[in-house]
């Protein structure tokens, strides 16, 4: 394909334009720019004394939009919460930055990267670290589901052969908010949006087809449907990858040459970065079909092939993916110290293209800019060949503070990097009220609690993901050890993944959670709920509960509902406590605002949801613990003890009524001091298995460890740690944070019981759940009736 | 040490653990990508290995465009050298590029009936008396996982059950997992020298591999045994 003959470019007037006017081009132009950002702009230009070009306009809308620069996370907050005022002087400085950097203090040696790169680094050992990255692709996946998500995987991939010198991806996660699968037709108040199922079947697909070509494991993930993702689907992607620590710091110095690698340019993906910063309507499933990445995941496969290959032997200064803003955030970020002058006239392209400002910004996928000396081309261009990708001389780093980009003979975009990257601080108006506690509290005595248990098991929050994972290949590179399914029949759930590293004698574990539920009317608590769940995983299959790295990744509804920020400032409160606590630093975050669609009955926003995602290390193979029963001897113990409140729960919703008082409150430093007693358990040898108590309560908990098919179980609840009086519901199906069930060998109960364990019951040779209560049986079920609700509860639908 | 050469397509992405599995039996690996690969590639080793992953995305037929590329690279002279005493090893889409090349028993591999992609794990059967020396380390069952979407195996007429009885077909599915004919999972020429099979078995080569902690039918994973039958059929 030739390049383009000629640049075609304009310049656009408005230094002369008021406020109106400015956001009037704004809107025409589709740039998501505010007033304040277009008079920001205008400011600019009044300075340099002439009128902007097309080319530039669009840089900096990329630049400053929502997507790149995080100006939510970055705003000035006036906080109202419970009628008293507050100011938040920037959610990400006040509740991520500084938390990290506290932790980072007490662990020098354990972090080695957090928040500047692609993502974060934690050290493995001494010569590797380890490190995750997770981005969201959610209108992207809304309007085209397979693509959406298709690219949603590929892009991160890429985040992580961007990150340091060049991450090798060794592992996914994928985390997905649907509405509920069994959703009437006409129950969609919107024309165009895609039915649940069509959006599920096509993410999921779109996940499968990118990871299992790339080679790349997709071990750990999650899914949530409620109704409040019906026009507002949630598609997280997580990548992990691991790194020579030597390789990770890098620079751009003037003098260096700047080559794109991979996939070639073409108008697919136009505007994303903007498109993906306001909020979805019927209009944008027929309009914004441009702002959609086509996927190829093997020209991604090519391009990472050259990339670990070029980094290996050392010819790589500096590298980073093609991701929102294409060419135009790649190069404006790695020339953002020093400036330079981008040839748009060398881009390779798939297909013509007509204008220079559509090459700069276009999101074609799978494109690498590597930065690299000029003495490093003979043998780039020999593994270029090797691994049959393309590369060309995209831009050079010159020095002169400015990001000149040049179409042929013509200078299409001339601007100071420092201005560039100055986008106007917002200002943002938030409130919360707490919803009170109900008072009395109402009992629930269902008829059965068999019944009970199966209704709780049959919910779509909990049934396996089976059907799902298994179109997944997740055991590609041969190193998943604790996979998303195993026990005796390698169908039974895994609280998290391990994989191994080659060549490292320690492991790395990979876990996520989220409790969108709480949030709808607790988020301060679902924030601290969800850092201790992915924690509670990540130490359950092992991980050093000191050495653990977490990642934020919030999607939010309207910013600008002052409830709706109000509840996402709770959240961040919340989440950062539990870290604190945990001294679980985040390394890695990201945030997509704009979750809301104006429906024929009028806006519906997706509930402030937070997924924190996170990386452990576990430091010997026998460390690694699953959560099947391995006998049928074993005893049954449990750590932490249960609290009041099913508000939330998932009981709570199935027994209406009952869910109205509080989320059942924890307390982190208690729990960390059990986290830390656990492992000393696991290296210590006397923890078989172990579960976590989440989404279902100990019920559940129980019975899927039972689901292994080595045995039944036996407990007596009342046996449960407990402060309050808590109702057999609460006991059964309470969901208090901080908690893990083990199994112990008999001859290891004392020790254990020593160690803290409480013991509530044991393993039985019959396959049979029997939980009662002071002698009265509660539940009395085989094993493989309340197995079979759980693994075919989505078979119907995926 | 014996020398294997394992060629990497565009989306070839299980060599690096087929490559330490070879080593762990003592072979020298040496993963060449397909740019590089001439006739005179052939005369450094006594093995050839097609690892798995989606050579050139499998948009059209598996295995069918690395198929032509490898012809195009080294003509007849794959082939003669075979016929020479040279060893070949397919695994998964390395099982479907062999087939395509015309190196095993007439059959495709298509579609599983599922319509689906599927990683899980199988039992497999050895069959016949005629085993692949291969399997030789390997009991009569044993298990391996298995990741595909295009493993069944078809074949023109009722040729499927007579290679199972003749052992050109020496691994069967102990229960049908993919609609394959006759639950086909490997198939290998007269010589026992090709050898091509959908399973994976570079992903279970030690213990900790197993999905059961408590797995411990033997010291390795069963794997490390198919290897180790390969190296030596070589020695």
């Amino acid at each position: 394909m030739p390049d383009s003959p000629e640049a075609r470019y304009r310049h656009i007037p408005l230094r002369d334009l008021d406020g109106d006017a400015l956001l009037k081009l704004s809107q025409q132009m589709k740039l998501s720019l505010s007033r304040e950002d277009m008079l920001a702009v205008q400011k600019i230009y009044q300075e340099e004394g002439r009128e902007p070009t097309d080319v530039e306009l669009e840089v900096i809308a990329q630049t400053w939009s929502e997507h790149c620069k995080h100006r939510i996370f970055n705003a000035r907050i006036l906080h109202r919460v419970n009628g008293k005022e507050e100011v938040i002087d920037s959610l990400f400085k006040t509740y991520v930055r500084a938390v990290t950097e506290k932790i980072w203090k007490e662990k020098p040696d354990f972090i080695l990267g957090a928040f500047v790169d692609n993502a974060g680094f934690v050290r493995l050992d001494d010569e590797r670290a380890v490190c995750l990255k997770v981005e969201t692709h959610n209108h992207p996946s809304a309007i085209e589901p397979y693509a959406g998500a298709n690219t949603g995987l590929g892009g991160v991939i890429r985040d992580i052969l961007g990150a340091g010198k060049g991450a090798k991806p060794i592992a996914s996660l994928d985390v997905f908010c649907f509405g509920p699968p069994d959703l009437e037709q006409n129950q969609l108040r919107a024309k165009d949006v895609i039915h649940p199922l069509g959006v599920m079947r096509g993410v999921v697909r779109g996940v499968r087809d990118y990871g299992n070509r790339m080679g790349i494991p997709t071990v750990n993930g999650a899914i949530q449907f409620d109704p409040t993702y019906i026009y507002n689907p949630l598609v997280f992607c997580g990548t992990a990858g691991v790194i020579p620590i030597s390789d990770i710091q890098k620079e751009v110095k003037p003098g260096h040459l700047l080559i794109a690698a991979g996939g070639r340019t073409g108008r697919d993906g136009l505007k994303g970065a903007t498109f993906s910063s306001a909020s979805l309507t019927t209009d944008s499933h027929e309009e914004d079909q441009s702002a959609v990445q086509i996927g190829n995941p093997i020209e991604e496969k090519k391009v990472a092939d050259f990339v670990l290959a070029a980094r290996d032997k050392g010819l790589i200064e500096f590298v980073t993916d093609c991701g929102a803003g294409g060419f135009s955030s790649a190069a404006g970020e790695m020339l953002s110290e020093v400036g330079g002058e981008v040839y748009l006239h060398h881009v390779l392209f798939k297909e013509p293209m007509e204008e220079s400002w559509q090459i700069f910004i276009s999101e074609s996928q799978e494109r690498m800019v590597l930065a690299v000396e000029e003495k490093a081309m003979p043998e780039l261009e020999k593994l270029a060949a090797m691994f049959e990708t393309e590369i060309f001389l995209l831009a050079k780093a010159d020095g002169s503070q400015r990001l000149k980009v040049w179409h042929h003979d013509q200078l299409v975009c001339d601007l100071h990097v420092e201005k560039l990257h100055e986008a106007p601080r917002r200002e943002l108006k938030a409130t919360w009220r707490d919803v009170p506690e109900r008072q009395p509290r109402i009992e629930v005595r269902p008829q059965s609690w068999t019944d009970s248990l199966k209704t709780v098991m049959a919910d779509f929050s909990i049934v396996s993901r089976e059907p799902i994972i298994r179109e997944y290949d997740h055991e590609v590179q041969g190193n998943t050890v604790l996979k998303p399914l195993a026990g005796a029949a390698g169908d039974a759930p895994q609280d998290g993944v391990v994989v191994q590293v080659p060549g490292s004698a320690h492991l790395m574990s990979l876990g996520c959670a989220l409790l969108p539920e709480w949030g709808k009317t607790d988020p301060h608590r679902m924030g601290r709920a969800v850092v201790d769940e992915c924690v509670r995983q990540l130490v359950a299959v092992g991980s050093d509960p000191d050495r653990l790295a977490i990642l934020d990744n919030f999607c939010h509804g309207n910013p600008d509902d002052e409830r709706e920020l109000g509840a996402l400032v709770e959240c961040t409160k919340g989440m950062a406590q539990a870290a604190l606590a945990y001294g679980a630093p985040f390394v890695s975050g990201k945030d997509s605002f704009y979750n809301y669609f104006i429906t024929e009955d009028g806006p519906v926003s997706i509930p402030v949801t937070l997924l924190v995602s996170g990386i452990g290390i576990v430091e010997r193979p026998e460390h690694v613990t699953g959560s099947s029963l391995r006998r049928s001897d074993s005893k049954i113990g449990i750590l932490g003890g249960c609290a009041r409140g099913l508000r939330g729960s998932v009981f709570g919703k199935h027994a209406l009524g009952c869910g109205l008082d509080a989320a059942p409150d924890f307390d982190e430093a208690q729990a960390m001091a059990r986290y830390r007693a656990y492992h000393q358990m696991v290296k210590n040898g006397l923890i078989l298995s172990a579960h976590d108590v989440g989404e279902g309560g100990l019920a559940v908990t129980l019975s899927e460890m039972a689901f292994s098919g080595k045995g039944g179980v036996r407990a007596a609840i009342e046996r449960t740690p407990t402060d309050a009086d808590c109702s057999l519901a609460e006991l059964l199906f309470g969901e208090t944070p901080g908690r893990l069930v083990v199994e112990v060998a008999p001859e290891k109960a004392e020790a254990a019981r020593a160690a803290g364990v409480v013991f509530i019951g044991n393993a039985t040779p019959e396959p049979w759940l029997h939980f009662s209560y002071q002698g009265t049986t509660l539940v009395d079920a085989p094993v493989n009736e309340l197995k079979s609700v759980w693994k075919n509860g989505l078979k119907t639908y995926y | 040490m014996p020398h294997a050469l394992l060629i990497k397509f565009p989306g070839t992405n299980c060599d690096e653990e087929t490559a330490r599995a070879l080593e762990n039996v003592g072979f020298t690996a040496e993963v060449l990508p397909v740019a590089l690969l001439d006739e005179s590639s052939l005369e450094r080793t006594q093995l050839l290995v097609f690892s798995g992953g989606f050579s050139y995305g499998d948009y059209v037929m598996s295995g069918r465009l690395a198929r032509l590329v490898t012809q195009n690279r080294l003509g007849d002279r794959l082939k003669q050298w075979v016929a020479d005493g040279g060893h070949a090893l397919g695994i998964c889409n390395g099982f479907q590029i062999l087939s395509q090349l015309g190196l095993l028993p007439e059959a495709s591999l298509i579609h599983n009936t599922s319509g689906r992609y599927i990683c899980r794990w199988s039992k497999l059967k050895k069959t016949g008396k005629t085993a692949s020396p291969y399997l030789a380390e390997l009991p009569e069952e044993f298990e391996l996982p298995f990741a595909h979407a295009e493993g069944r195996v078809v074949t023109p007429g009722k040729e499927a059950e007579g290679y199972v009885k003749s052992g050109l077909a020496p691994l069967v599915y102990g229960e049908d997992v993919n609609g394959s004919t006759a639950r086909i999972a490997a198939l290998q020429d007269e010589t026992g020298r090709v050898f091509g099979l959908m399973p994976h078995p570079e992903r279970f080569v030690s213990r900790a591999q197993h999905y059961d902690p408590d797995w411990s039918a033997a010291e390795q994973g069963w794997g490390h045994y198919l290897f180790l039958g390969v190296a030596k059929a070589l020695a």
